[in-house]
């Protein structure tokens, strides 16, 4: 281990995070006036409880690249100044001779225009979510025949109007300018587009032996039905037919309930009803089982809203949304989830009030006292002490607590794991209170033990299907899957965006995107949702269950449907039977069920006690401790990897590092530290089966021994231009290693070594904006206590002495109030906003120059010691200040005040002088240095098919500045609703919902009329949580910028205190100077306290 | 590096100035209007269309209420171009041996739709939702006239752009009927 570069050459430059200790200047505000913090000028940073990365903390950790030639290409595009003059007054030139005149439009009608279809009017059409097996109802909103926003089916059980980011991103799907147009198929070495009467005809000529099998993903509806009917009807069976899913959670939770008490099913989560929750590596906000359904009931039990909130305990090696939002978090070592959740257990057994059966409570002493061996020394070893074990044991039997376990990342106690979950579940009484095994659970989506079972049939049979799968890059290249599929005769890949198995299958069948597809899912126990087509084929494909039924047609053995539509509405009259709709004519129902989205009862099953021989199939495999540890958890945004061609998820920060379009080697500061590298070294990480390069991010709380690094990236070059080389593939370290008891792929906890390459590679950040400088007004907890106190009261935040004259009396004010203590940074927002408004994605190259174009981010604080510190997200907008600073500087009169509170950008005027942005303090301003079209700028280039723009906003060209508008279109909607029907604006009927608002799974985010005294948004406005962002402490008549801003935060509830100052005490041996540094800011910021005690807790008297 | 940028500017400036020269002929701004007309306005842009319709023959003589066809008027931000099946509405039995009239129903059986060529024509960044200024006052509309924004099209063989349709012109109206002026009423 060794690093060759001189640390820290470039610190004398301007932009150093924070001067050395040695620095006269240091902790000196010579700007400052008196006891004014709040002006405090950057340059003399005296560092609050915030950080936004960790060089604020350990400024060696930050480096600049030693030697320019190590650093890689910061952008693709590198024009020179002069060059780029020359460039635009050619443009400039060839723009004023050749346009003189504008084109001519066309206006093509209808041939025969549906009934009560209107051009310039919406249709919605309610389907189901394709993109995972949770099956959350989607309204599709389309104009002119074409989808142009998704939207939450608003009373679908199990997303109630909320969408994940994932399922906003579905439309740039389905118009990516890369999808296959037609079916190939592979003679040698040469791949030739086809016709499908072709490809149906050759496919049909392989059918001929009976070995034939299908992998495909996890879906809970009638599709792995038809697959089965489908093989056995062409002679093969159905046995063949092998299910697969990266995110084997389900897997192993189904697996774990069928030892337990033979029902292979998943217990549904109704966390609103829980007061105390234990997360154990659990990620159920980020990837999940149902994260929607989670996030609702979570926030509904978690968020403030009087004294009884719940508390949520989050014990993890690595980073997830799920622990980021908990309200204490231990990092724990990579792998001891099982010995955590085991301790637990004991604790809760030693614990006179334990409740469950007393089958149960033996059943548990026989597993601990048959695991006696491995609980040797736990307590060191997780770094949880008995005691505080006892303490959480007790805190979980006194109110209805549930433990919840098990993230993406899995190793070869992930079923074991589930097991010891259901243990503790059972002594604190959790079944049937708040996990529902036996009313209305969840349904497994993929069956257990196929992988092994494929692996092993595979050989021997003559044709492969992957449907929807892409087994070469979801698993681990040391499970042999590539020569496994070589050795398959005939193999077809059907997907709708082709993928890494494709080049070696020899046909490769473009299929419909979910959004033109037939389909269905059983989201839980008895209740159906129904997917229907709401667009055509935009592609010449085909739906994956038709090819199967044209091949099997052509090789003369129909399966006797006209369809897939037929199938399942023949599968849909035994539904009408089960749900008991009698009333409804057969003939109509699937009509019915078309136009309201999904259909069902609730259902019970009987759940038996507790299996008697349950400890004997509780097997714990070892491991080993300590060392580094590959965690190569599921991103929350691309998935496996099967939503990377997707821009906007790409684009999107990561809530956690906020990197973007790139793979990245997460490390705890002080393991950094100790290895001797720095921020954005490319190390070499040398796993059991291979090694990879990425660059190092040092994310405070992680386990000393983590290293994380997120799936989803490092596709092929040829697999795209938007994932094709973006980032690696963890997997390839990967040795081959299965869970215990399921066969799923372990990705998780395998030991490795990193090397420094001595080479440095920048990671595109879009949160890297100096030290906040101890604001307080930028984000703000509050604990309990406090939040208590003050309920009932209320302030007038608008009551602000103003020199300049009162706008006059309007009928509205648009405002919005984000709740901080609901956020969990999933970033739905973002994406459902940057569909919604028609946002670019920039690419990598352009987001390193900081020119991302989000109107909605996520910005993210850490606080307290970096080994454990808490996290707050903060989703940052236009501000629609009342006095904004954008609106005075701008010559042209492009931004200026509606006097209804919105801030309006005026494109067309805009011409670009950016003096605006420079004027914003919240830095949301975004100004367009590309018109950002398909393949046009830089070397990643940007999706902007015409056909997934929303026509209700103006596409913004280069040279502009846009922002957020409060999504005006929806505001100017409303207003005709209004005038038109009738309804007034914000009544049942006609409420205004942002995008960011209406996607929220969590519901941080309400938008309304401040005037109106009986609006949410007014009325959060009012509470005494609620504070502007920049606009001081208003109960103390500090003012801040004074820039009264419409949209408002209420400050997140924390039960833990928040220290002042300084950085809550635990630094580390490794940082002494550091916290000696710190504590005489301490002393210096002294005097400014008493400013500031309505809101803090606790006055941190300072380490030093 | 002034000296650089004056020196990348002024083939710039020079063709800027040329073109301007050249443009005499026409309103001296006009190079930069992108009007597909004659006019820096667009008004007297009268496109030959692929039917020959006349709006005198159907609105004038047979005195058809414009939203007879344009039936969306009322009900979306788009007039709308009516579908080939309200032509044939009637077509199905009046005029049917009109050559033109043989074409419209050879297009309707071929489900080819007809490809107008549009008059008026806003630029995109301009929203203008037709059903609230074309609804009766009584119906919560601003209650305008077809005729105040597209002329007397009821008396031409040809339809022809007769208003400006440029924002000076919009904000007269706005201003005369106390109207919504902020920027954001047509700018988002």
């Amino acid at each position: 281990m060794s690093t060759t570069r001189e640390p820290n050459q470039n610190s004398e430059t301007p932009f150093a995070p924070v001067p050395g200790s040695d620095d006269p200047r240091r902790g000196q505000e010579v700007f400052a006036p008196v006891g004014g913090p709040f002006e405090a000028p950057a340059k003399n940073v005296v560092s609050g409880p915030y950080y936004k990365g960790v060089e604020e903390r350990l400024p060696e950790l930050a480096q600049r690249p030693a030697d320019p030639s190590s650093t890689e290409a910061k952008s693709g595009f590198n024009v020179d100044r002069r060059d780029l003059l020359k460039l635009f007054s050619a443009s400039a030139v060839a723009g004023t001779t050749a346009c003189v005149q504008r084109p001519v439009e066309k206006a093509i009608p209808f041939v025969n225009q549906p009934v009560d279809t209107w051009p310039g009017e919406p249709t919605h059409y309610a389907t189901t979510c394709g993109d995972c097996s949770a099956g959350c109802g989607v309204m599709v909103k389309t104009r002119e025949g074409r989808p142009t926003k998704l939207e939450g089916l608003p009373d679908h059980p199990v997303n109630a109007g909320s969408l994940c980011a994932v399922g906003q991103a579905s439309l740039q799907a389905l118009f990516h300018p890369e999808r296959q147009q037609r079916p190939t198929i592979r003679f040698g070495s040469r791949v030739e587009a086809s016709e499908w009467n072709d490809v149906f005809e050759n496919f049909a000529g392989k059918l001929t032996s009976d070995k034939i099998g299908i992998l495909t993903n996890g879906a809970t509806g009638h599709r792995h039905g038809f697959f089965k009917e489908f093989l056995e009807k062409v002679g093969s069976n159905a046995n063949r037919l092998y299910t697969f899913d990266s995110n084997s959670l389900a897997e192993a939770t189904a697996e774990a309930h069928r030892l337990a008490y033979g029902l292979s099913a998943i217990p549904r989560a109704d966390l609103s009803k829980a007061k105390v929750i234990v997360g154990v590596g659990a990620d159920f906000l980020d990837v999940g089982t149902s994260l929607l359904y989670n996030t609702k009931g979570y926030t509904e039990a978690h968020a403030f809203r009087g004294p009884d909130k719940a508390k949520h305990v989050q014990f993890e090696s690595f980073y997830t949304l799920t622990g980021a939002r908990s309200d204490q978090r231990f990092p724990i070592p990579p792998g001891s989830e099982t010995l955590v959740t085991l301790l637990l257990v004991n604790s809760l057994l030693k614990n006179p009030g334990v409740k469950g059966s007393a089958g149960a409570r033996s059943q548990a002493q026989a597993v601990l006292s048959a695991n006696s061996g491995l609980l040797n020394g736990a307590y060191e070893n997780v770094g949880f002490t008995e005691a505080n074990f006892d303490k959480l044991a007790e805190e979980m039997l006194t109110a209805q607590a549930v433990l919840l376990a098990g993230g993406s990342a899995f190793d070869e106690n992930a079923t074991t794991l589930q097991l010891a979950a259901i243990l503790a579940n059972e002594l604190i009484g959790s079944y049937e209170t708040v996990l529902f095994l036996q009313k209305d659970w969840l349904p497994a989506p993929v069956a257990t033990g196929d992988l092994q079972r494929f692996l092993t049939d595979a050989k021997d049979l003559d044709v492969l299907l992957l449907i929807d799968v892409d087994p070469v890059f979801t698993l681990p290249p040391s499970w042999g899957v590539t020569e496994l599929l070589q050795k398959i005769p005939t193999v077809a890949v059907l997907c709708d965006f082709p993928n890494e198995s494709a080049p070696f299958a020899k046909y490769v069948l473009n299929t419909h995107h979910w959004l033109e597809s037939w389909g269905d899912e059983q989201s839980v126990a008895g209740l159906w949702s129904v997917r229907q087509p709401s667009v055509r084929p935009t592609t010449d494909s085909r739906q994956a269950e038709e090819i199967l039924m044209w091949v099997a047609a052509a090789a003369k053995k129909p399966l006797g449907y006209e369809n897939y539509r037929a199938y399942l509405k023949k599968k849909w009259e035994d539904i009408r039977t089960v749900v008991g709709r009698t009333e409804v004519p057969a003939e109509s129902y699937f009509d019915l069920v078309l136009q309201h989205g999904f259909d069902g009862r609730n259902s019970t099953q009987a759940v038996p006690d507790l299996s008697s021989n349950f400890s004997s199939s509780f097997r714990y495999v070892d491991t080993g401790r300590g060392g580094l540890r590959l965690v190569a958890p599921l991103d929350f945004r691309l998935r496996d990897g099967r939503h990377a061609w997707k821009p906007v998820l790409q684009e999107i920060p990561d809530a956690l590092t906020t990197v973007t379009w790139d793979t990245w080697v997460a490390l705890n500061p002080v393991t950094v530290a100790k290895l001797g590298l720095r921020k954005f070294d490319l190390v070499k990480v040398e796993g059991p089966a291979g090694s990879f390069e990425a660059s190092v991010y040092p994310l405070p709380g992680l386990h000393p021994d983590a290293v994380v690094v997120p799936r989803g990236n490092g596709h092929t070059k040829q697999n795209g231009t938007i994932q094709g080389g973006n980032g690696i593939n963890p997997l390839v370290a990967f040795g081959r290693a299965q869970d215990a008891l399921t066969g799923a792929p372990v990705t998780y906890g395998q030991a490795v070594k990193i090397t420094a390459t001595g080479k440095f590679y920048e990671l595109a950040q879009t949160q890297k904006h100096n030290d906040i400088a101890n604001r307080k007004d930028i984000i703000q907890e509050i604990p309990l206590a406090t939040a208590v106190a003050n309920m009932g009261k209320t302030q007038d935040l608008d009551d602000v002495p103003n020199l300049y004259p009162a706008m006059p009396k309007q009928q509205h004010r648009w405002g919005m109030t984000i709740d901080l203590g609901k956020c969990t940074g999933c970033n739905a927002c973002s994406v459902a906003c940057s569909i919604e408004n028609n946002v670019p994605q920039v690419g990598r190259g352009q987001v390193l120059l900081g020119r991302q174009m989000h109107w909605m981010q996520i910005d993210r604080y850490f606080s307290g010691p970096v080994e454990a510190p808490e996290v707050t997200f903060q989703p940052m907008l236009c501000q629609h200040c009342a006095q904004a600073p954008c609106e005075g500087v701008c010559p042209v009169f492009a931004t200026s005040h509606d006097p209804e509170g919105i801030n309006q950008m005026t494109y067309n005027r805009c011409i670009g002088t950016r003096y605006c942005a420079n004027a914003c303090p919240y830095k949301i301003r975004r100004f367009n240095w590309w018109t950002h079209r398909w393949n046009t700028v830089g070397a990643r280039p940007q999706d902007r098919n015409p056909r997934a723009l929303n026509p209700d906003v103006t596409v913004r060209t280069r040279g502009v500045m846009e922002k957020c508008t409060f999504c005006y279109q929806r505001v100017r909607d409303a207003r005709h609703r209004e005038k038109l029907n009738g309804i007034p604006v914000g009544q049942p009927g006609n409420v205004i919902k942002t995008a960011c608002q209406q996607t929220c799974p969590a519901d941080a985010i309400t938008f309304g009329d401040l005037l109106d005294t009986t609006s949410q948004a007014s009325q959060q406005r009012k509470d005494m949580r609620a504070y502007l962002a920049l606009n001081g402490e208003h109960a103390l008549k500090e003012y801040g910028l004074k820039t009264m801003p419409s949209v408002s935060y209420l400050a997140k509830v924390s039960l833990t205190a928040k220290p002042e100052h300084g950085h809550g005490g635990g630094h580390g041996e490794q940082q002494g100077g550091h916290g000696e540094q710190h504590g005489s800011q301490g002393e210096q910021k002294g005097g400014h306290e008493g400013q500031h005690g309505a809101r803090q807790v606790k006055k941190a008297k300072k380490n030093g | 590096m002034r000296s650089a940028i004056s020196r990348s500017l002024l083939p710039l400036l020079t063709v800027m100035f040329a073109v301007m020269a050249v443009g005499t002929s026409r309103p001296a701004y006009a190079w930069w209007m992108y009007t597909p007309g004659d006019t820096v306005d667009n008004v007297g842009y009268k496109p030959e269309q692929p039917i020959p319709f006349s709006h005198k023959l159907h609105a004038g003589k047979n005195n058809i209420p414009c939203q007879y066809c344009h039936s969306a008027a009322r009900r979306s931000s788009s007039a709308g171009i009516p579908p080939l099946n309200t032509c044939m509405g009637c077509h199905r039995l009046v005029a049917t041996d009109k050559p033109n009239i043989k074409k419209v129903t050879e297009h309707y059986n071929n489900n080819d739709p007809i490809q107008w060529i549009k008059v008026h024509d806003l630029p995109d960044h301009v929203h203008f939702p037709h059903k609230i200024h074309v609804k009766d006052k009584a119906d919560g509309g601003a209650g305008i006239e077809c005729q105040q924004c597209h002329g007397k099209v009821q008396e031409m063989d040809v339809v022809e752009q007769v208003a400006p349709l440029q924002m000076g012109w919009c904000i007269g109206c706005h201003k005369e009927r106390k109207a919504k002026l902020e920027c954001v009423a047509c700018h988002y």
